[in-house]
């Protein structure tokens, strides 16, 4: 049979390409505003493709910020005892989340649908009560503050270009590895999104998938967690609060979940439209509640779907 | 030899007892048809041997190893697939698709007759559809396709000809001789008679759960509580 069992495709090669804007656009401005929001869209944009990566097999996780906790805290707690190493720290910043989702996925993936929807809720809230209960480790309500800017190859990335030139960068991984994860097993994936029996009786080891998934899943909300912390110089549990799943959702959901470009889109339109209310940022829920609605009922394929279908229709 | 020997087997649903004592064995390369009214316990049997559903009770062997209760991936890669009786494809991949990922989770390569099979079944200038904008009895054939794909030694086949019309059904038949030439033993569960005559040399016959008769389609389909337990309620209700 025809089908191409490739690496990377054209999707995720355009993803990189949009992100490595970010490269781009500092030499052409200074505005610290438009740093803090592409900072933003960066870390949404990553945080969003871990939630991404489970629902190309129909599972809707709200466990990112549980796994941003871990990989932010570890790059904070790190920075105290002078370890700020971009690449030592990146690798960190991934394989503890993910290495702590070994043994959570083996309880969530024996569950599908609403519980599952309800047991990675709640395992986001247990982070919070652990990074409160835990203030030798973790600062507790107070948090880390102060944490050491990383550094690269020997120099202290501190001023802001640095900072968001690393968001950038760790984005871009983060979308190698989500990328190469979901094109290499795109059919893996789609098979147990849309029919799951039916793959298992074709002998597809759907717990297998799941867990890999689950895995690299948590490692790259651990990589949006370190972008985070490495903005705010700070760790505190509120950044890591079980309700911004819904944000990274709807930068999911409203990007388009077909493609992974969907989720950076996604996060791009509605980080810059969260900032256009600027004073008003509290009615950013609402604005996902509407646009969610708007896809939903309109658009089911989101802004990507969207998108192509009229250039489908336009040939 | 036997391919697949099924002994003893029964299952439950709490104090529901769907089917028990179920025994028989098939021959590699063997044909067998499975029939009984609807709730005899047919479809729950295939579930049960093929990994989907746990067995209360018995043992299900595959070509000497034991199989019960093992995991619906483990028994499919140990050599057991099977179809459903309604359309089951991945309606939103293309027919190729559906096809390489059968092929690919099967994970023993493309059996021989594949192509020709989906050739002789107009799935070959299709292969760039998707799966849900295929007629009906196409999508139902790319489904038993897709069963045989996966490289199995036994196929179980849950009422392959359920919702075809009159002239698909004769393509169950090309189907059935295209899998068994190449050494695929089958069993088959129908309602279809004049399918299940024409093609199997041995029938068994389940009624609520227990095996009725187990022979040769002449010799069981005379037999009056044959008759009664499932021939007459067909000419009652139809």
């Amino acid at each position: 049979m025809p089908v191409r069992w490739r690496l990377l495709g054209w999707p995720e090669l355009a993803a990189i390409a949009i992100l490595a804007l970010g490269f781009i656009i500092p030499m052409f401005t200074r505005s610290v505003l438009v740093y803090s929001v592409l900072n933003q869209i960066f870390i949404g944009a990553v945080a969003a493709q871990s939630v991404w990566i489970m629902l190309r097999m129909d599972l809707l996780s709200f466990a990112t910020p549980a796994f941003m906790a871990i990989g932010g805290y570890t790059v904070a707690i790190a920075g105290e005892y002078d370890i700020t190493n971009a690449f030592l720290m990146t690798a960190a910043a991934f394989i503890l989340p993910a290495l702590v989702a070994i043994p959570l996925g083996a309880l969530v993936l024996r569950l599908r649908g609403t519980y599952f929807v309800l047991v990675t809720f709640v395992l986001a809230q247990i982070m919070q009560l652990v990074l409160f209960l835990t203030p030798s480790l973790t600062g507790g309500s107070n948090g880390i503050a102060g944490v050491a800017p990383v550094t690269l190859l020997g120099m202290e990335m501190d001023s802001n270009r640095q900072v968001l030139e690393f968001a950038c960068g760790l984005a871009i991984i983060a979308t190698l590895i989500t990328g190469s994860l979901t094109r290499y097993f795109r059919q893996h994936f789609a098979a147990i999104e849309e029919n799951e029996i039916l793959a298992e009786s074709l002998g597809l080891v759907v717990w297998r998938y799941k867990a890999l998934g689950f895995i690299v899943s948590a490692g790259v909300a651990g990589l949006a967690g370190y972008s985070l912390v490495n903005m705010l110089l700070t760790a505190h549990p509120s950044s890591f609060d079980s309700p911004t799943a819904v944000d990274f959702i709807a930068y999911t959901i409203i990007g388009g979940r077909a493609s992974i470009l969907g989720p950076i889109l996604g996060a791009s339109a509605l980080v810059y439209a969260t900032n256009l209310f600027g004073t008003h940022g509290q009615y950013a829920q609402g604005l996902y509640g509407v646009l969610i609605l708007i896809v939903v009922f309109v658009a089911r394929g989101g802004i990507v779907g969207t998108i192509a279908a009229l250039l489908r229709r336009r040939r | 030899m036997t391919e697949l020997r099924v002994e003893g087997l029964a299952k439950q649903f709490g104090g529901v007892r769907v089917f028990q004592d179920i025994a028989f064995a098939l021959p590699p390369g063997g044909l067998l048809g499975v029939i009984g009214p609807n709730g005899a316990g047919k479809t729950t049997l295939i579930n049960v041997i093929s990994g989907r559903q746990p067995a209360s009770a018995g043992k299900v062997l595959l070509a000497g190893r034991d199989i019960t209760n093992q995991p619906a991936y483990a028994v499919s890669r140990l050599g057991l697939a099977r179809s459903f009786q309604q359309t089951n494809t991945f309606k939103s991949a293309s027919v190729s698709e559906n096809v390489a990922r059968a092929v690919r989770f099967g994970g023993r390569g493309a059996p021989d007759g594949l192509e020709a099979m989906l050739a002789e079944f107009g799935l070959t200038q299709r292969l760039r559809e998707n799966a849900d904008k295929l007629p009906y009895g196409l999508q139902k054939m790319l489904g038993l396709v897709m069963a045989f794909a996966s490289g199995p030694k036994v196929l179980l086949l849950d009422e392959p000809a359920a919702g075809l019309e009159r002239a698909e059904r004769q393509l169950i038949d090309a189907y059935v001789a295209r899998v068994r030439a190449v050494g695929t033993s089958v069993l088959i569960v129908e309602h279809d008679m004049d399918l299940i005559r024409r093609l199997c040399p041995r029938i068994l016959v389940l009624d609520a759960g227990v095996l009725l008769a187990d022979g040769s389609p002449q010799d069981v389909l005379a037999r009056p509580d044959v008759i009664a337990a499932y021939l007459g309620e067909s000419e009652e209700a139809g």
